[in-house]
Order: C-alpha cells, then sequence, then structure tokens
C-alpha cells in the first residue's frame, strides 16, 4: 500500500478510508519520496505537536504561516464550508474561498484551485489605511480586527490586493426558515446556533440589524481562538487533501519551515510588496 | 419662476429621501447594493463630488477676498455659503455609507494617521471651520486682515482637502484604475471646475441683487473657466484612459472597458461626456449664450450632473476587476458581485442629501444671508 492509502486508512473516517484506500491501493505517488517531510508521520499529528511547542514560546516569538500546497488541493472546498462552521459566517462573508479556474481546450483541459485564506502580509496595506486601528497585528503578527473599534468604512477592503476582506450586511442563513408550532422551530431557534461564533475568544451575538460584527468587515484570522487552545485552524484540519499546513515558521524543526524553505513556493502578489504569509508549494 | 421650480424640486428630493434615509438608519445597509467586492458606490462618489464642490466654492470666494477679481465682487459670501452647506451634505453622504457611523467619534479621538482616509476626516473637519469662520468674517469684517489670512489659509486648505481626496483614491497601489499619479493634480482641478459650474447657476438664476452688466461679465468669465477646466480635465481623461489601455495591465483594461463599453458606457459618453462637458461647453462658448443667464443656469446644471458622473466613473470602475483570478465565481452570496447599479434605496438617501443641498443654498440666498447680514450690522 502506498503512504498515501496508509495515511488515509489510520487517520480519515472509516467511509471515507473505505472508499478511497481501494483505489490507492498498490498506486505509486511521486509526492511521497524518502526525502518529503510529509512521509515521517501524518501532517496533522505533526503539526499539532509543533503547535504545542510553539505555544509553549512568548506569543511575539511565534511566526505562524500557512502553506498550501496546490498540487494537492483537489477543490473539495471543504476547508471553506469548515470555515464557514467555524466561524459561524452569515451569508456573503466568506474567509477562505477556492478559487477554481480552467485551464486549457477540449480534450486538453485541467482544473486549478487556490484557496484564498487572508495572507496576513507582514507590510499589509489594509492595517495602514484603517483611520481607528480597528485593524492591527496582534502580537503574534496575525491581521485581527476589533469588531467594537471597526467603523465600516470598508478602506481596508479597498486595500486589500487579495480580496481577503468582505463586509457584514447583517444576513442571516436561518432568518428566512418557516416556523410551525410542535413541528418547525424556525429561524428563531436556530439563529441562536448560528450566532454562536466565538472569534477572537469572545462570544459575538450578531443580533439585530446593527450589532458587531454586522456593520464590520471580516476576515481570516487562522482561527486564533483556536489556535490559543491548541487547536489547528479549521481550514488545516478539514482539509481531505493534507494540502493545507499550519505552524511557527520561527520553529526551525517545524514542517511550515522545511517547506518554505524549498525552491518550489511562491507568495501571491510579491511584487506588490505586502509579505504575506501565506506561501503555496506549486 | 425657477426659484419656485428649485424650491420644489429641493423640497420632493428631501421627501422622497427621507424614505431612504429611514431604511438605511433602522434596517441596515442590506438594501443597497455596494457589497464586499464593490464596497465603495453612489455615497462615495456623491461625498467625493460634494466635497470637491465645496472646495471649488471657496477657491471661487478667494477670487473676490483674496484676489480682488472686481466681476466677483459681491459674490463671496454665497459662494462660502454655499461650501458651507455642499461640505456637510458630502460628509454626510459617506456618514451613511458606514457600517458604524454611531463610532464616528473614534476618528477623532482615537485616530491613526498612517490612515489617509483619518487625515481626511481631520482635514474636512478643520476646512468646516475654516468656511465658517470665512463667513462670519466675511459678514463682519471683509476688508479687513482676519478675513485675507483666515482666506489664505482656507484656500490653500481648498486645494489640499481636494488633492488629498485625490490621494486618498489614488494612493491605493491595489486598484491600477486609481493609482494614477496625477489625480491629486486633477482632483483640486475638477473642485474649481465643479464649484464654477454651481456658480454659474447660482449667478445665472438666483442672485438678483447683481447688476446686469456684473452677471454678464461674471457669467462669461465662468464660462471661460469652465472651457479652460474642461479642456483640461478632457486632455487627463484622455491620458488616463489611453494610458491605462496601452500599458494592458489586465485588472486596469478591465476597469477601463467598463467605462468606455462596458456597462458604464452610457453614463460616461452619454451624462458625463456629451450632456456634461461637450454640449455645456459649445454653448458656453458664444459670449451671448453665455451670458444669458437661463442658459448659463441650465448649463451649470449639465455640467454639475456631468461632474457628479465623473465622480461615480472613478469610484465604481476601479472596484470592477477580480482581486484575485476566480473571485466571482469561488462562493456565492448576496452581495458578492463585481456589477454595480444603485439601489433605490441609496438613490433615495442621494436625494434627501441634494435635497438638503438644494434647500440649504436656497435658504441661504433667500433669507439667511441676509438676516446674518442685517445682524452683523445692527451689532456693529
Amino acid at each position: 500500500m502506498s503512504n498515501e492509502a496508509t495515511l488515509i486508512e489510520k487517520y480519515a473516517s472509516e467511509v471515507f478510508a473505505g472508499l478511497v484506500a481501494p483505489a490507492l491501493d498498490g498506486v505509486q505517488i511521486s509526492a511521497a519520496s524518502a526525502d518529503d517531510p510529509l512521509a515521517k508521520e501524518d501532517v496533522l499529528v505533526r503539526m499539532n505537536h509543533e503547535l504545542q511547542r510553539a505555544l509553549e514560546k512568548p506569543a511575539s516569538e511565534r511566526r505562524w504561516v500557512m502553506v498550501i500546497d496546490l498540487r494537492r488541493c483537489i477543490g473539495c472546498h471543504a476547508c471553506t464550508v469548515a470555515c464557514i462552521a467555524e466561524n459561524k459566517l452569515p451569508p456573503g462573508v466568506v474567509y477562505r474561498p477556492v478559487m477554481t479556474e480552467e485551464i486549457g481546450t477540449y480534450p486538453n483541459v485541467t482544473m486549478k484551485f487556490l484557496p484564498r485564506p487572508c495572507m496576513q502580509c507582514e507590510k499589509s496595506p489594509c492595517t495602514e489605511v484603517c483611520p481607528v486601528t480597528a485593524t492591527y497585528h496582534n502580537e503574534e503578527g496575525i491581521v485581527v480586527v476589533d469588531y467594537e473599534q471597526c467603523i465600516g468604512c470598508r478602506a481596508c477592503m479597498a486595500a486589500c490586493p487579495y480580496g481577503a476582506r468582505t463586509f457584514d450586511f447583517g444576513y442571516n442563513y436561518t432568518e428566512q426558515l418557516p416556523v410551525f408550532d410542535g413541528a418547525i422551530v424556525g429561524g428563531e431557534n436556530a439563529a441562536g446556533y448560528e450566532h454562536a461564533s466565538q472569534e477572537y475568544g469572545e462570544a459575538w451575538k450578531r443580533e439585530g440589524k446593527h450589532e458587531s460584527p454586522v456593520g464590520n468587515v471580516r476576515k481570516c484570522h487562522f482561527c486564533l481562538h483556536r489556535i490559543k487552545d491548541g487547536i489547528l485552524p479549521a481550514c488545516t484540519t478539514t482539509c481531505i487533501g493534507r494540502a493545507t499546513y499550519f505552524g511557527d515558521a520561527n520553529d526551525p524543526d517545524s514542517l511550515v519551515t522545511e517547506l518554505i524553505n524549498k525552491p518550489n513556493v511562491i507568495r501571491l502578489k510579491e511584487e506588490l510588496g505586502t509579505e504575506p504569509r501565506v506561501y503555496y508549494v506549486v | 419662476m425657477t426659484k419656485k421650480i428649485t424650491y420644489a424640486v429641493g423640497a420632493l428630493a428631501l421627501l422622497f429621501g427621507l424614505w431612504g434615509v429611514y431604511i438605511r438608519l433602522f434596517e441596515g445597509e442590506q438594501s443597497a447594493n455596494y457589497g464586499s467586492y464593490i464596497g465603495w458606490g453612489l455615497w462615495v462618489a456623491m461625498y467625493l463630488f460634494l466635497a470637491g464642490l465645496a472646495a471649488g466654492a471657496y477657491m471661487l470666494a478667494a477670487f473676490e477676498y483674496l484676489f480682488n477679481v472686481p466681476q466677483f465682487k459681491g459674490t463671496g459670501k454665497t459662494m462660502l455659503w454655499a461650501a458651507l452647506v455642499t461640505l456637510p451634505a458630502g460628509l454626510a453622504s459617506i456618514g451613511m455609507d458606514l457600517g458604524h457611523m454611531d463610532r464616528i467619534w473614534k476618528v477623532y479621538l482615537q485616530p491613526n494617521f498612517t490612515s489617509f482616509l483619518a487625515l481626511m476626516v481631520w482635514g474636512y473637519t478643520f476646512f468646516l471651520i475654516l468656511i465658517l469662520i470665512s463667513l462670519y468674517l466675511a459678514l463682519t469684517q471683509p476688508d479687513k486682515k482676519p478675513m485675507k489670512i483666515v482666506m489664505w489659509i482656507g484656500f490653500v486648505t481648498s486645494i489640499l482637502v481636494a488633492g488629498g481626496v485625490g490621494f486618498l483614491l489614488g494612493g491605493n497601489a491595489t486598484r491600477l484604475f486609481w493609482h494614477v499619479g496625477l489625480l491629486p493634480v486633477q482632483f483640486p482641478v475638477f473642485a474649481i471646475a465643479s464649484g464654477a459650474a454651481l456658480m454659474l447657476v447660482i449667478v445665472g438664476r438666483f442672485m438678483p441683487a447683481l447688476e446686469e452688466k456684473q452677471r454678464g461679465d461674471l457669467l462669461w468669465l465662468l464660462a471661460i473657466i469652465t472651457i479652460a477646466t474642461s479642456v483640461a480635465k478632457l486632455y487627463f481623461l484622455f491620458a488616463d484612459l489611453t494610458q491605462s489601455l496601452y500599458g494592458g495591465a489586465t485588472d486596469n483594461v478591465i476597469a477601463v472597458q467598463s467605462v468606455l463599453t462596458g456597462p458604464y458606457a452610457f453614463m460616461f459618453w452619454g451624462v458625463q461626456i456629451v450632456l456634461g462637458l461637450v454640449l455645456p461647453v459649445l454653448v458656453l462658448a458664444q459670449p451671448k449664450l453665455a451670458k444669458n443667464g437661463f442658459v448659463a443656469g441650465l448649463m451649470g446644471l449639465f455640467l454639475l450632473i456631468g461632474y457628479a458622473a465623473a465622480r461615480i466613473l472613478i469610484v465604481v470602475p476601479g472596484q470592477v476587476a477580480e482581486m484575485m483570478p476566480g473571485q466571482a465565481e469561488a462562493f456565492s452570496g448576496p452581495k458578492l458581485s463585481l456589477a454595480y447599479t444603485p439601489s433605490l434605496m441609496e438613490w433615495s438617501v442621494t436625494s434627501a442629501v441634494m435635497g438638503f443641498a438644494i434647500l440649504g443654498i436656497l435658504i441661504g440666498l433667500d433669507y439667511l444671508l441676509g438676516y446674518l447680514a442685517r445682524f452683523t450690522e445692527a451689532k456693529k
């Protein structure tokens, strides 16, 4: 059995492994060579160990980065959905869409997938333009939004070269649900779940048309509330192709450090000088 | 007759606008058509337009108080008043655009001065105070030194704030359509052009106290200013658009094409160029027509409409290109669109702002300025 198949059997859900593992049996996947850092142990286990190690350091000594292996991304959008579920994102707000491009002409056609979280730029144009410092780098260097400070001017949205910010207009997925006494509980009850976001470690009720984060610009924050508790970002743990890696680039032994020091790594729109913390393996 | 009609238009605009203001204040922004990809729409454009108008009106007031241009004698107070009305109107327009307008005080008490937006809020607030002081001095001691000093400070400030708005867009390296080095230079020209257009309307139709000879001479001078600034604007526009197309950067080409041949083509060719520029310039180039109050006022109105359209056509096309290939289709949901046409609610709010500006200027001309002049005279 190939490494991939073994890993899937070991860690993925039984159903999924049952479906996919036979298909991979005997298939040699070239990406998993002996010197491949991904071959050492399951990346999720490894990243989890590294995360615990990083959390023992002072926050200012960590440098969180995300690495996305575009060769492994299959465009399943699981990361997008996981992010929405984790952060209780309302309609029209998305932190990590997957851009899909069709390349070539029939019959020589292929698809290219590009998951796009916030780039967490070290020289971020969005923080510079905020008139009230509502968006800024926290002590770990992650670009965050203070929902209680944001005036909703959307200057950061206009400044972001990656389109990584969306505005919360106050929509809810459940608001149109029908209500039928004793049978269907409807939107009012469902809203409690929908609104229970724990972003930035706070409970956001998001009630009414004006309560933050409604009227604010929102963005990916690498699931800081999970990291704080030693859990990897939702997009990372959910990636069925193990295409998303997360960790501390200041740790010389971390997986992300190994990956970003290889020559086949790029960052998006480097020419703008934004110094993104998201790297793509190509 | 024209005045009555204008009062009626202003009142109706305000009345229709109250509905939009109510929706915006109590229902939020869902019924606006701007979104997360085109985040700045009609209200931001109208802020640029009205703030530019205020700066231009102030510059023209300086023609009387600083440069002593004889044709402008007796018009300074009126233009200062126009600035005093249009600037708050512009600020109201941008205020409605804020997701949390209740937090605007934070820009004053917790500002981030690396943000040009914060600097502009401070700049326009300073400018508003200068307009107020200038108007007070114009009513009490127009020929004395304090007036000259304040007017000089105000004149320079008006150029800076107008240019600053250009910088606000031009400094954004992310949006190639805006990232034009000359934008901060262009905007003061746009400001004085729109100020002249407003003055054409006011002098042409709403200043009966002016002698006919002076009115005619002033209108002709304003016509010349209009023609000169229109030629300059046309050249700026030509240079911007051709340079963008020749350069061929994808985002820029998409933006320019949306203006020239895309969804905004009618607004560009029909409203901005033909109605708002070519027609008024052709008419105002005829001294006889330019000196006719009705014709000059009408052309001034067309020019103003053209300048307002021009602001929309700077703000919106700069956002129509995808920031990343595939962005538009990557995720679907409300407000995730690269197409933008203002909603009825947005037009309604803008209608309220314009109604306020129209009525404010008229009431000032008809009652307030005269009352204030008599009041200050009596105090003396």
